[in-house]
């Protein structure tokens, strides 16, 4: 299996911008913050500094993105139904079949998907993921989730993640960690890493190299310390599905009574279990 | 995890699966109603690429491809055939398509119904604003004369309508904000140092050291100039960074020397001086092209590293570290010129300085030093030179600034202006400019545009000088139009060489249901017909004149277009070209001024004030973009650097709202956010420029940050060139209401 993964070199990035913005052009993805206050993008630049560390004054960027886990706490979150879906690697025809519910990760590639097509849009993953790398799209009739996909789509055509087309630098680059001639793997060879601590270890794939004084400063002010606390909304989970659906017509009148006294009923276990 | 894992196990209990199956079957109820989930496609898909476009964001000019779906453009991205950006393009190119669509354009030819500075907007008619421009510019040059009219022209499509002004009609009266409120100074100090002016032409990626003074690459971001700067840091090259603000650039350097703001000068003769002493230059260089060498020994003779660590604030042996290091890698060494120069109002002498320690190491036609690119050629087409209004331009009658950059320094015009004297001036033309955010003292523009019997401003965007105008013309944007032909070489000279032409095309079409913009081309000629001037009217329309100055290249459009938007031909070597150099410059000796290039002192602060020194953020050129909805999101205000230090005793903290007041009672009309860091000297203040729009038809960038131009009301002019010094303005924080003292 592969893993994709994204290094950013910030030895490299002026911290221009131009990645966060041709991702948002690529994917048109609205600006400012969601219904829930998460900001809305899928790729990020943070300007850190001029801050002192222990190694020198640091003015650096957090160039961030999904991390496509190994083991993305998004994913152990959503609460759609298990479907069996069969996913095929586009390289050797190799067939797997696996339970997935509307996000999941690649079994031959290792990133993390949304089926959009099913996706309820209740947030639970994006408030789940310790990095603020998700958020509910809610431009459309429905709100999906929505994050960086590795630009899957793109490279299936044959053309570069948007973010690493545009950059001026030559910042970001993109590769599979399971080919250790990659040049992402010789990057994790000098010492590129993923922002983990002790309380947020799920394996990211978005690793970042720098000298001294900026991973310091990136790494102190940008590491997530604890794993989010993401309490399962029902009320919102409901009442946002019902919400959407309930201008459209009286016949849904009567799945909101049903599902209403359903979610009554599904607080009271949550209240239970806890 | 706990709590996700009992979450899940929860969800998938009996209870719950009974929930998700009404939640399935509700969605399949549903499919009687036709639901969008909003799912993007990807720029890629469904999408013809057209090329031929030039990016209008900055002036820079990045080639483009744009992907358009249903006639719109939805994404640009860099031409993969430029061997100058290539497939990059920075923040502000890939938010072009947010100005194009920009809901807050404007529109249609506008009747100011109210006040100057106060408008009340009436749509007209292009005929009507068109005879109303025509009449009253014509009234104005048959009660005066044609020296009556003022313009204040910016960027490429500005160029057509102020050659007809300058050169048609006949008015001297031109500030190019490019030159007077940027870039003159250095250009005009290069001129008369090696004798051509600096551009940014400094061979970075093969340089093994490279020199800045204030400059900020990474907050300024020009793609190809970037390339530059990182291949060469890639290839090893030390990097040296004079500023008194750790910045971007400061954060890539190996030395940075936190100079005081103003003594650059000083900071540069010592190295000379001590470059000279010690005989660490290059004496053949200097015997073989240098003029006036001993005159110049002599005339920084006083400058030793002590005398320049007092004035600059930084240890000698700093200066030494710079000097020897320099010394070292000469002369694959870039002394870089700078861009925006007009600093402290003694600034032809610092660039004279750069332009003199460029030929000192002689780093001149070599690897990494200053190299000139060979450009292609093609034809020029534009209006015929009817009269050259210069002899009437307000410098020469005054006997003032002999090293002006072409035009009339601004501050001659609105001094005259207001005067009266030697002639009256009562038209403003305003083509792309916003001198409301670009000219230092705001208060004395706007006397001066009460002045006027008639100003007319064109722009694609509403700016705080559009609020002054009496007829305001909405212009075709960068994507629009035709008007620009871009050419040049790659910008690696170790590469093979190749030089490239390319136009800017529309990528998408300027007509909709929804707008009446025009481009400069067809605006400026209907003005033309209606003053008389018909008969000169060198091109029918935009696309013409692009066709003629491909021609002189001996290419079309249509050939462009087959070449994917730019064509590229074999270049030539650029190296081994060397310029005669004026060390000590007599011409500008007799004319007054140090022959030698001197440290002039520049104003001092007032007690509790800290010096207002401004750059940029990568996000924004000027005030252009403030009004960009990906761009504003990116950096929505500027904030206030303070010395963190400093920040403390005032009992600031990082975060706070604050806003500024200058030396002279002038308050920020809106506020921003406090930065505390240890990346800035005590005794400056820094924002960035670009900031605090105060015109409501801006709906995202009205009052967004502060207005650093706002706060620039000193009026320093740099003696030899007339350009404006922009950092003597000085400024006190106000929090709460309260102002409070810096203590420096």
């Amino acid at each position: 299996m592969s893993q994709y993964a994204m290094v950013i070199d910030l030895e490299k990035c002026v911290g221009c911008h131009a990645c966060a913005i041709a991702c948002r052009a690529e994917w048109e993805v609205p600006v400012g913050k969601d219904s829930e206050g998460r900001e809305q993008h899928r790729c990020w630049v943070q300007r850190l500094g001029p801050a002192k560390t222990p190694h020198g004054l640091s003015y650096t960027y957090y160039p961030g993105l999904c991390n496509h886990c190994d083991e993305p706490s998004c994913v152990a979150a959503c609460p759609y139904d298990l479907e069996t879906r069969t996913f095929v690697d586009p390289v050797t025809g190799k067939k797997v079949t696996m339970e997935v519910s509307a996000t999941w990760k690649d079994p031959f590639d290792g990133t993390v998907q949304i089926n959009k097509e099913v996706c309820w849009g209740c947030g639970a993953c994006a408030d789940a993921c310790p990095y603020g790398a998700r958020y509910v799209n809610e431009e459309g009739e429905d709100p999906k989730a929505d994050k960086c996909t590795f630009c899957v789509e793109r490279l299936a055509v044959g053309k570069e993640p948007a973010c690493v087309q545009t950059c001026l630098a030559g910042a970001r680059i993109f590769g599979d960690l399971s080919d250790p001639d990659s040049e992402v793997s010789k990057y994790v060879k000098k010492g590129a890493v993923g922002l983990e601590s002790s309380a947020v270890k799920i394996g990211p794939n978005v690793l970042y190299f720098g000298n001294k004084r900026d991973m310091s400063l990136l790494k102190s002010t940008c590491t997530p310390l604890t794993m989010p606390v993401a309490d399962i909304n029902t009320r919102r989970l409901l009442m946002g599905r019902l919400a959407k659906s309930s201008f459209k017509g009286l016949k849904n009148f009567a799945l909101i009574g049903m599902v209403g006294g359903l979610m009554i009923e599904n607080a009271s276990d949550k209240d239970s279990e806890e | 995890m706990a709590i996700n894992l009992t979450r899940r196990k929860f969800l998938q209990s009996a209870t719950c699966a009974a929930a998700a199956i009404p939640f399935a079957r509700m969605a399949k109820a549903e499919d009687n109603f036709v639901r969008k989930p909003y799912v993007a496609p990807g720029s890629f898909a469904g999408t013809k690429s057209v090329t031929g476009g030039i990016c209008g964001m900055c002036f820079w000019r990045c080639q483009l491809v744009g992907k358009v779906r249903d006639g719109k453009l939805i994404k640009l991205e860099g031409n993969p055939k430029s061997i100058d950006n290539g497939k990059s393009i920075c923040a502000r190119g890939n938010a072009g398509i947010k100005l194009l669509y920009d809901p807050d354009r404007l529109k249609y030819p506008m009747k100011n119904i109210g006040k100057r500075g106060a408008p009340v907007w009436k749509r007209i008619s292009w005929e009507e604003a068109l005879d109303e421009c025509a009449s009253r510019m014509n009234a104005i040059i048959d009660e005066y004369d044609e020296t009556a009219l003022s313009i204040f022209p910016h960027g490429s499509s500005a160029k057509y309508p102020m050659e007809f002004f300058e050169y048609v009609v006949g008015t001297p009266n031109n500030s190019e904000a490019s030159f007077f409120q940027c870039r003159g100074a250095r250009d005009m100090a290069y001129l008369n140092t090696i004798g051509a002016p600096a551009d940014e032409d400094v061979d970075m990626p093969n340089a093994k050291a490279i020199f800045m003074l204030g400059t900020h690459l990474g907050e300024n971001v020009h793609v190809s100039h970037l390339k530059k700067y990182l291949k060469g840091l890639e290839n090893g090259a030390k990097l040296i960074v004079v500023d008194p603000r750790f910045s971007s650039s400061a954060a890539k350097a190996d030395i940075w020397v936190q100079i005081k703001p103003g003594t650059d000068t000083a900071f540069l003769v010592a190295i000379m001086n001590y470059l000279v002493k010690e005989e660490k230059y290059d004496e053949d260089y200097v015997d073989f092209y240098g003029y006036g060498f001993e005159e110049f020994v002599e005339g920084i003779s006083h400058a030793t590293l002590d005398w320049a660590a007092k004035i600059c604030d930084v240890p000698a042996k700093q200066i030494k570290q710079v000097a020897d290091l320099l010394a070292e890698n000469a002369p694959n060494v870039s002394i870089h010129p700078g861009r925006h120069t007009s600093w402290s109002g003694n600034d032809f002498q610092r660039e004279r300085g750069l332009a003199c320690l460029t030929a000192l190491l002689g780093t001149i036609g070599v690897k990494g030093g200053f190299v000139k690119p060979v450009n292609p050629k093609v034809g020029r087409c534009g209006w015929p030179r009817l009269v050259n209004p210069h002899e009437d331009s307000l410098h020469y009658l005054a006997h003032k600034y002999p090293y002006s950059p072409p035009g009339t320094p601004t501050d001659l015009i609105r001094e005259t202006a207001l005067s009266g004297d030697p002639y009256p001036i009562k038209g403003m033309i305003v083509w792309g400019q916003n001198p409301m955010q670009t000219i230092p003292d705001q208060q004395l523009t706007i006397k001066m545009i009460e002045k006027m019997d008639f100003v007319m401003v064109c722009d694609v965007m509403p700016t705080d000088i559009t609020m002054y105008a009496d007829i305001l013309l909405p212009e075709t944007c960068y994507l629009e139009r035709y008007d620009y032909v871009k050419k040049g070489t790659q910008w690696d000279y170790s590469q093979p060489h190749q030089q490239y032409i390319s136009a800017r095309v529309p990528l998408v079409s300027p007509t909709a249901a929804d707008h009446e913009r025009k481009d400069s081309v067809w605006i400026t000629n209907e003005l033309a017909k209606r003053m008389d001037y018909e008969e000169e009217i060198p091109v029918k329309t935009s696309k013409e004149m692009v066709e003629n100055i491909l021609a002189g290249a001996g290419l079309s459009l249509k050939q462009l277009e087959q070449e994917d938007g730019i064509h590229i031909q074999p270049g030539q070597d650029p190296y081994d070209v060397q310029y005669d150099v004026s060390f000590y410059n007599s011409s500008v000796a007799e004319a007054g001024f140090p022959g030698a290039p001197t440290y002039l002192p520049c104003p001092q602060p007032p007690k509790g004030h800290a010096r207002l020194i401004y750059g940029r953020v990568p996000v924004h050129s000027f005030n252009r973009t403030q009004n960009n909805a990906w761009l504003y999101n990116e950096i929505p205000r500027n904030p206030v650097w303070i010395n963190d230090e400093v920040a403390t005793t005032m009992g600031l903290k990082d975060g706070d709202e604050i806003s500024l007041v200058n030396e002279v009672g002038i308050e920020s009309a809106s506020s921003s956010i406090l930065k505390t860091t240890p990346g800035i000297r005590k005794d400056v203040i820094y924002t960035s420029h670009g900031y605090g729009s105060r015109n409501p038809q801006l709906s995202i960038g009205v009052n967004a940050g502060i207005d650093d131009n706002a706060l620039i009301s000193a009026r320093t002019i740099d003696p030899e060139t007339g350009t404006h010094g922009m950092r003597n303005s000085f400024v006190r924080i106000i929090k709460q209401g309260k102002i409070l003292d810096i203590p420096a």
